[in-house]
């Protein structure tokens, strides 16, 4: 029972060709290199590494990334005064502060005072956008939708809500993330803090609904496909346009369990929707902090959502009488 | 393959235990059942209560010729009895002065009432102080009191002081400069948070709540996320300080919501502006007289933080109160008690009062 | 009956673990089996003591019902009914609905001939939840430490258990759930999105073979792991997501007291930086 095989890796590997691909359209570069094989990735999933199509927007795009890369590295590398073992030591708490409140949202700020951060945060959006723009175009060479990039916009939407519409709106590049592991941490905590609870906000609940409910789809999901494997489940493509047993015994799996499934199609919408909805709802709800509601728990006070614990008795001691301020 | 990989995740897993408390648990619930409201503590960690020290001899009945009456140059206990006087002056000796050198750390041994040394105008004003923490203070000190062992421990200087930080040597530059924040510091609990609230928040008066209080924006609250991340700083150290955690005080459904937080919020509220004034009116109003080797190093002398007295426990010295043995530190009370010392109700000694529903 | 067009060929008898034929059959679309009739009890009781407990509270608002554990003070044993008795009683009630739902997947599987993966999967989400509420307070010493049932009372135990930590999100495994959980929603979008890409392509072009699929990956970003490969990739970061928040969840207390940011202080002490 236990030995059995489970389609968790793959036992054996073949090896042929390499896939080079379908043919682009005219006016296309070459794809780079043969592509090889990697033992490891064949266990999992395809052995085939490469080749890969990178083109002029791959390279303004990795340029761009390598860029905001290094200033950011760099300007963390400086903050411990150039001393390698300091910057290993103390890289998690390290940071890339956007410019302090006094400010404002002022295009050009000195360097060392955020200028450097603006700097990384634009070369890091154009890396961003033009990736995108690449994922859009790659589809379209190969006459495939743009699926990919329309989910990928929404992961960038959020980056940029958070690191750029919201503190236009706000007027002050203070409150955009820092770039840095714990310090986007403390950013994270402190924004909610600032904004009195961001677990009442209803926007950040659906998002987290979203990506919570993005994992359970991906489970369920991901375990059908491999529990009906056996009858050639993965081929999900052949499945839509001509369902056989495999998505037959998937569909009726869910169906007896829960009453309802999807199809071969619609779980991939189910999918795409959840896992876009995740960053979409997220940067709404980023958005609507401090522009529109300033403390969402005496928001959700207002709006009758938030529940109330026995009073403790204790008053502000600043809204007595004569108490020091 | 196994042969590598099961000493390394053997040696992995050692290493994460080792970052572990494997040590008994003590639970404390501090608020409504299910709220998460708790204190858990590794037993082993648990601070143990400094030692009291014993009185150098039994206090001395109140009564007969004053201080004033007595000595030279007296000139905040004046009214006090010699006897007492004397008591205070042997206290002081076993609190503060290093044992090398005793009453001479303060005076001039050939004449006991010059001012010449400075140890002694510092001793006077922090008399005055003491006096002032367990008087008008009293919100935040009760009627345990503080004395001067509270802070001093037997050392000439607090082991737990702060000064004005260095800062960067290049400033308006890159390099070396953090901008005051992500450095581990044990002052925000190794966060990478604004890691100097002292100067902010205990020397300076900014406001430290940051939340606002109403549910819209409005220009007349206007705080950046910055300023809560020190704000996020300072309540770190406050909670180091005491060896507690946020729910001490805080349901953090809402951390400014008053109706929600524990007394103890209250408490705080009165010591950090006790703080406040004991850095502004007693230590920095002493900036002349303080020798540069007392200093720190932009110059400023060593100023008070929660630590200074709490060390790591809630209750400094375990809640015991010494100042049965030194009664003239009480101090005045002022005429009127400040308003909201009695307004912190006694529903925190009794979490189970706030348990009940109806 | 709503059977599907196909379905009644894979309506067959057998498969089942526990009470041979006596509960093999179906309601409506529902397969029964001896786990269904385990789960419906466990459901409805836990649901009926869910809305009696809430009639005992003050609201009706469904985002304000909460049931709350009992206080600590009552360790590991049993509460009076109104003071976190019911909460106690409507744990074991889903833990059983939970457990009848996984074994009646797992007949399900056996019915269809297909692998246990989905059960197996389905034990994350209960492990998870186990953690939460039986073996952390078990841990802890008092049942008391697990969260309340309401959709915003929930979230205030998380808030105020998080900040026992002083800053939750410096804990390690909490790190590396959220990890987890980012990434397993980019990798869904992906899969999602490729697949509905090869059938949903531009006007005039025909529905593509998963060779462009693999031909989009390995042109954008060097790699594509294959049809097969993504459900595994997918469920192994799905899995890993809850399998850490319950690690994360379950060191905090039992194996770690003091915040969170005071943990990496092992990583400043360690012998190698002088």
């Amino acid at each position: 029972m236990m030995a059995r095989y489970q389609n968790i890796f793959t036992q054996v590997q073949l090896r042929g060709p390499l896939e080079a691909g379908p043919l682009l359209p005219p006016g296309s570069f070459r794809r780079l290199g043969q592509g090889s094989y990697n033992y490891w990735a064949g266990k999992l999933g395809a052995a085939q590494l490469g080749p890969i199509y990178l083109g002029r927007l791959g390279i303004a795009s990795l340029i761009c990334a390598f860029t905001a890369f290094e200033i950011i590295g760099l300007n963390m590398f400086a903050s411990v005064g150039w001393d390698p073992v300091q910057f290993v030591r103390q890289l998690p708490w390290l940071a890339l502060e956007p410019p302090g409140p006094q400010w404002g949202f002022q295009l050009f700020v000195p360097l060392a005072e955020g200028g450097w951060w603006q700097m990384a945060g634009f070369f890091m959006s154009t890396s961003l956008i033009l990736w995108w723009v690449r994922t859009f175009a790659r589809a379209r060479a190969l006459g495939m939708g743009t699926h990919i990039a329309w989910a990928f916009g929404a992961g960038i939407l959020l980056i940029l809500t958070l690191g750029f519409i919201r503190p236009l709106l706000m007027q002050s590049w203070a409150e955009a993330v820092p770039f840095g592991i714990f310090p986007h941490l403390d950013w994270t905590a402190a924004f909610s803090i600032r904004y009195g609870n961001l677990f009442y906000n209803p926007f950040h609940c659906l998002s987290i609904a979203f990506l919570y409910g993005s994992t359970m789809l991906f489970a369920m999901h991901g375990a059908t496909i491999l529990a009906t494997g056996r009858y050639g489940s993965e081929r999900e493509i052949e499945q839509i346009i001509d369902r056989g047993t495999a998505f037959e015994r998937g569909a009726l799996f869910w169906r007896w369990t829960m009453g309802f499934n999807a199809t071969a199609e619609s779980i991939h919408r189910w999918a795409w929707w959840f896992a876009v909805l995740t960053p979409l709802t997220g940067a709404i709800g980023i958005l609507l902090t401090g522009t529109v509601v300033d403390n969402w728990y005496l928001w959700a006070v207002l709006h009758g959502y938030a529940p109330s614990y026995p009073s403790t008795g204790v008053v502000d001691p600043a809204s007595l009488p004569g108490a020091p301020q | 393959m196994t042969r590598i990989i099961t000493p390394l995740a053997a040696g992995a897993a050692l290493l994460l235990l080792g970052g572990c408390e494997l040590g008994a648990k003590q639970s404390t619930q501090t608020g409504f059942r299910g709220a998460g409201l708790e204190q858990i503590v590794d037993v082993s960690e648990i601070k143990e209560a400094a030692e009291i020290p014993a009185a150098p001899y039994p206090l001395p009945p109140d009564g007969g010729p004053t201080a004033g009456q007595s000595y030279q140059n007296i000139k905040v206990l004046s009214g006090l009895s010699k006897e007492r006087f004397d008591h205070l002056m042997a206290e002081m000796n076993q609190w503060v002065a290093p044992p090398a050198q005793g009453c001479s750390y303060c005076h001039n041994p050939e004449n006991m009432a010059s001012d010449e040394k400075y140890t002694k105008i510092v001793a006077r004003r922090m008399l005055q102080m003491t006096q002032t923490v367990n008087s008008r203070w009293a919100s935040h000190v009760k009627q345990t009191g503080v004395t001067c062992y509270t802070c001093h421990r037997g050392n000439p200087v607090p082991e737990y002081k702060w000064a004005i930080a260095e800062g960067t040597p290049t400033p308006g530059t890159i390099l070396r400069n953090k901008h005051g924040q992500n450095t581990p510091n044990q002052n925000v609990g190794y966060a990478s948070l604004p890691y100097d609230p002292f100067a902010t928040y205990l020397a300076g008066r900014s406001q430290i709540r940051v939340a606002s209080s109403s549910a819209f924006p409005s220009s007349k609250h206007i705080v950046s996320i910055k300023d809560a991340e020190k704000s996020y700083g300072l309540m770190m150290h406050v909670s180091g300080a005491l060896g507690v955690n946020c729910t001490y005080c805080h349901n953090s459904q809402s951390f400014r919501a008053w109706n929600l937080s524990s007394a103890q919020r209250g408490t705080a509220y009165y010591g950090i502006r006790m703080v406040r004034n004991i850095n502004e009116d007693y230590i920095t109003s002493l900036q002349s007289v303080f020798p540069a080797y007392r200093k720190g190093p932009r110059g400023d002398p060593y100023k008070v933080n929660c630590t200074t007295c709490h060390q790591g426990v809630s209750k400094p010295l375990g809640g015991v109160s010494m100042i049965a043995e030194a009664p003239v530190l009480r101090g005045v009370a002022p005429a009127e008690t400040p308003a909201g010392a009695a307004a912190v109700p006694a529903a925190f000694a009794k979490p189970a009062a706030m348990t009940g529903r109806k | 009956m709503a059977l599907l067009s196909f379905e009644r060929k894979y309506r067959v008898r057998g498969g089942t673990l526990i009470g041979g034929d006596l509960f093999d059959f179906w309601v409506g679309p529902f397969y029964v089996g001896f786990f269904g009739v385990t789960t419906a009890i466990c459901a409805s009781l836990g649901t009926a003591l869910i809305f009696y407990a809430a009639s005992l509270g003050d609201t009706w608002n469904p985002w304000l019902i909460s049931i709350a554990p009992p206080d600590i003070s009552y360790g590991l044993g049993l509460a009076p009914l109104r003071e976190g008795g019911f909460y106690q009683i409507i744990t074991i009630c889903a833990i059983g609905a939970f457990v009848s739902w996984a074994l009646r997947q797992a007949e399900i599987c056996r019915k269809l001939g297909i692998g246990y993966h989905v059960p197996f999967a389905f034990g994350f989400a209960i492990f998870a939840y186990v953690s939460l509420v039986v073996i952390r307070p078990w841990l802890l010493g008092a049942w008391g430490f697990g969260f309340p049932y309401g959709i915003f009372s929930h979230l205030d135990w998380v808030s105020n258990t998080g900040y026992q930590y002083l800053h939750f999100h410096y804990n390690p495994a909490h790190m590396i759930a959220v990890s987890f959980f980012f990434v397993t929603g980019g990798a869904l979008a992906f899969h999602g999105a490729l697949v509905l890409s090869a059938v949903n392509v531009a006007p005039g072009e025909t529905v593509k073979s998963p060779e462009y699929e693999d031909a989009f990956f390995r042109d954008t970003i060097g790699y594509s792991i294959g049809t097969l490969g993504i459900h595994r990739l997918g469920l192994f970061l799905a899995l890993s997501a809850g399998f850490w928040s319950a690690v994360c969840i379950i060191i905090s207390g039992p194996l770690w007291t003091r915040g969170w940011p005071e943990w990496w202080t092992w990583w400043l002490n360690l012998p190698i930086w002088s």
